[in-house]
């Protein structure tokens, strides 16, 4: 259960002041897919930021499963996996099999038994066949399947995803989206695809920095379409 | 971040006797038997040494003689200038046993890199420091400095020549600060991005749950901002 | 070993409560990268001069830079780093050398220096900006230089004695040609290091070894 109680979130502004990014806003995510929807600079990162630690709270709190993001920081960010929009900001080595086994590697210690472990996380993912060629080599769509594995394979509880589709083409996009609606992990990302964002439990909509809409994702389709043309 | 495995690239593969006896086996040996040399100075000894190693690296790795004698010419400037020192001013023994010493060192340390692949001599490595672990010493994160190392190198060499490029085609190729200024500020901002691609993961955090941590995966430095005067 | 210095760094911005903070993975990256960083300066072609044909390479600018950039602990850390795994037989010394030979070779001294020398420079880049921050590069060439000559030349010195059988006298000759080349080098890393503190104002930790408390001047350490 990932809770924000009046998380807010402010940034120093160049006159000197400061500027809110997020509005105080209060939450409790259990579902297990949501999806936030909301133009750029509305907040839909930062909010996904906070849940795994990478943006703390300026004021109030988040957490998740009752460990508080400012104080269990690496115990959060254990739980949370984070897949960046961009797959080569994520990727931290040449190979792919090589960046799967950094992911292994707090959970398996022998070398050969993570080894066979990180093919397998591979060929689940149907990319098995690219394990030794360079993530620079690799295509958009094979590249965010890989950015996807080596983050899943830390086994995190809850998965977010900032705009893992934003880069892709139609073909890759549904892949990607067959991929993450085959995890038995939470899963929590933001599109500014329509229908990725109805195929989920939940839609939060943001605009200017507060939550707007909260509730069944085509009412909240509808509502952000309305928003839109206001 | 090609030309990774040559870096890690001075292994010669092959089936010998030295190349399947496991590395803390060789390692022991190869200071084992280089440290007296070193220590005791007397020609007898760096002779047994130099024989010693010229046959292990010949017969034990089964490496042609022309490859194992290739592996002191870089230094042979240093070895003949060592030798004509020391034979002017302490006789012609100690111009044997000084460059003889050190020639002795190098052929240790060769067999190892040319037996060995790069990745088990880092491994082992990281064995050495687990038993340090009682002192505060963390192997695994440890392991994981060294991957990122490892893999930024090709990287910073190829920014390095683009810069220096880049820096000839402005005229500028005489200026080294033109060159490394650029270099370091990408290099700090490389680092930023694979900090915060390992800490969505979860990795590169120590383990202690009673820790706080956290805050400043965010809010780092950004090249636009400027420090506030005091 | 990355956490045997124990640092108490300034990369959080507003630092909050904390007393001592553990490094995090940017902390660790950074030091992984500026590991590669020497290294990368070390292998790009250098110049051989002196006696014993020690080359001039940046290698030694990368790890003053690590230490004026980074602060002491994870400057020291990024140096050590580069050490060790350069003896454990990356070619990543310069020339292209790497290996526990090193050790017994002529310019062992040197190497050993090194960790020690980012630690002392990035101590008294800290300390003394936490003071100034008039002359900043000027502050960070003192700084560098110091430790140049309190450490690298003389474990250098002691290297070529004890591993090339110089006499004293001949050892500090010897030493003494790097010393021209040495300050341009030092004074090239203090420009360098000055121009990335601009662009990244909170890297250099606030409070160099000397922990908090020291905050009379808070955030002067920082500011470009």
């Amino acid at each position: 259960m990932i809770r924000f109680t009046d998380a807010s979130v402010t940034a120093p502004a160049d006159d000197g002041g400061s500027r809110t990014i997020l509005h105080p806003v209060t939450l409790e995510l259990g579902e297990h897919r949501i999806s936030v929807i909301g133009a750029n600079g509305s907040g839909k990162s930062t909010l996904l930021k906070l849940i795994n630690g990478l943006t703390l709270p300026t004021s109030g709190s988040v957490s998740v499963d009752g460990l508080d993001t400012a104080r269990r920081g690496t115990e959060v960010r254990r739980k949370v996996g984070f897949v960046f929009t961009d797959p080569l900001s994520q990727l931290v080595m040449p190979t792919g099999r090589e960046d799967v086994e950094l992911s292994l590697r707090g959970r398996i210690r022998r070398a050969d038994e993570r080894r066979t472990a990180g093919m397998r996380v591979l060929e689940s993912y149907g990319i098995g066949h690219l394990a030794d060629r360079s993530i620079y080599d690799l295509s958009g769509g094979e590249r965010q399947l890989l950015a996807i594995a080596v983050v899943a394979a830390v086994e995190p509880a809850v998965l977010i995803a900032d705009e893992p589709t934003t880069l892709l083409d139609l073909r890759n996009e549904h892949t990607i989206r067959a991929v993450l609606r085959g995890l038995p992990q939470q899963v929590i990302f933001t599109t500014h695809n329509l229908s990725f964002a109805q195929d989920s439990d939940r839609t939060l909509v943001l605009d200017g920095g507060r939550v707007v809409f909260d509730g069944d994702p085509a009412e909240a389709v509808a509502f952000y379409q309305e928003l839109c043309l206001r | 971040m090609r030309g990774h495995g040559q870096l890690l690239g001075l292994y010669v593969p092959g089936r010998s006797l030295l190349h399947r006896t496991p590395l803390a086996l060789k390692a022991l040996l190869c200071v084992g038997a280089s440290t007296p040399v070193v220590l005791i100075r007397q020609p007898l000894t760096t002779a047994a040494g130099l024989v010693l190693f010229l046959l292990l690296m010949t017969v034990g790795a089964r490496l042609p003689l022309r490859k194992v004698l290739g592996a002191l010419v870089p230094a042979l400037p240093v070895l003949a200038l060592l030798a004509l020192y020391s034979w002017f001013t302490r006789g012609p023994e100690a111009a044997f046993v000084v460059p003889g010493g050190i020639a002795v060192c190098i052929l240790a340390a060769r067999l190892l890199t040319v037996t060995t692949p790069g990745q088990e001599l880092l491994d082992g490595l990281v064995r050495l420091v687990r038993p340090l672990r009682r002192l505060g010493a963390d192997p695994e994160r440890f392991a994981l400095a060294l991957s990122i190392m490892v893999r930024s190198i090709p990287y910073l060499v190829g920014s390095l020549s683009d810069l220096r490029d880049a820096a000839k085609a402005r005229g500028l190729q005489r200026s080294p600060r033109a060159v490394v200024v650029p270099v370091v500020v990408n290099a700090v901002a490389y680092a930023q991005a694979t900090g915060q691609a390992l800490a969505a993961r979860g990795l590169g955090e120590h383990s202690d749950a009673d820790d706080e941590a956290g805050e400043g995966v965010d809010g780092e430095d950004s090249p636009d901002a400027d420090g506030r005067g005091v | 070993m990355s956490q045997a210095h124990p640092s108490s760094s300034g990369a959080a911005v507003a630092s909050r409560r904390r007393a001592r903070k553990r490094w995090n993975s940017t902390d660790l990256s950074l030091i992984a990268v500026f590991a590669a960083l020497i290294a990368a300066l070390a292998i790009v072609p250098g110049i051989p001069v002196g006696a014993l044909g020690v080359p001039i390479t940046l290698q030694t600018l990368g790890v003053m830079l690590a230490g004026v950039v980074l602060g002491p602990g994870r400057g020291g850390a990024a140096v050590g780093l580069y050490v060790l795994a350069g003896l454990a037989g990356l070619p990543i010394f310069s020339g292209f050398r790497g290996g526990l030979a090193v050790l017994a070779g002529p310019s062992a001294g040197y190497l050993i220096a090194f960790p020690l020398a980012a630690m002392l420079a990035g101590f008294l880049a800290a300390a003394l900006l936490r003071r100034t921050r008039r002359f900043r590069a000027g502050v960070l060439f003192i700084a560098c230089f110091t430790a140049s000559l309190l450490l690298i030349h003389p474990l250098g010195i002691t290297g070529l004695v004890v591993n090339g059988g110089l006499s004293v006298g001949d050892a500090i000759a010897a030493d003494a040609v790097y010393l021209p080349g040495d300050v341009i080098k030092n004074l090239l890393a203090a420009g360098i290091a000055a121009a990335v503190h601009r662009a990244f104002p909170r890297l250099l930790p606030r409070t160099g070894a000397a922990g908090p408390g020291h905050g009379g001047t808070e955030g002067a350490a920082r500011t470009a």
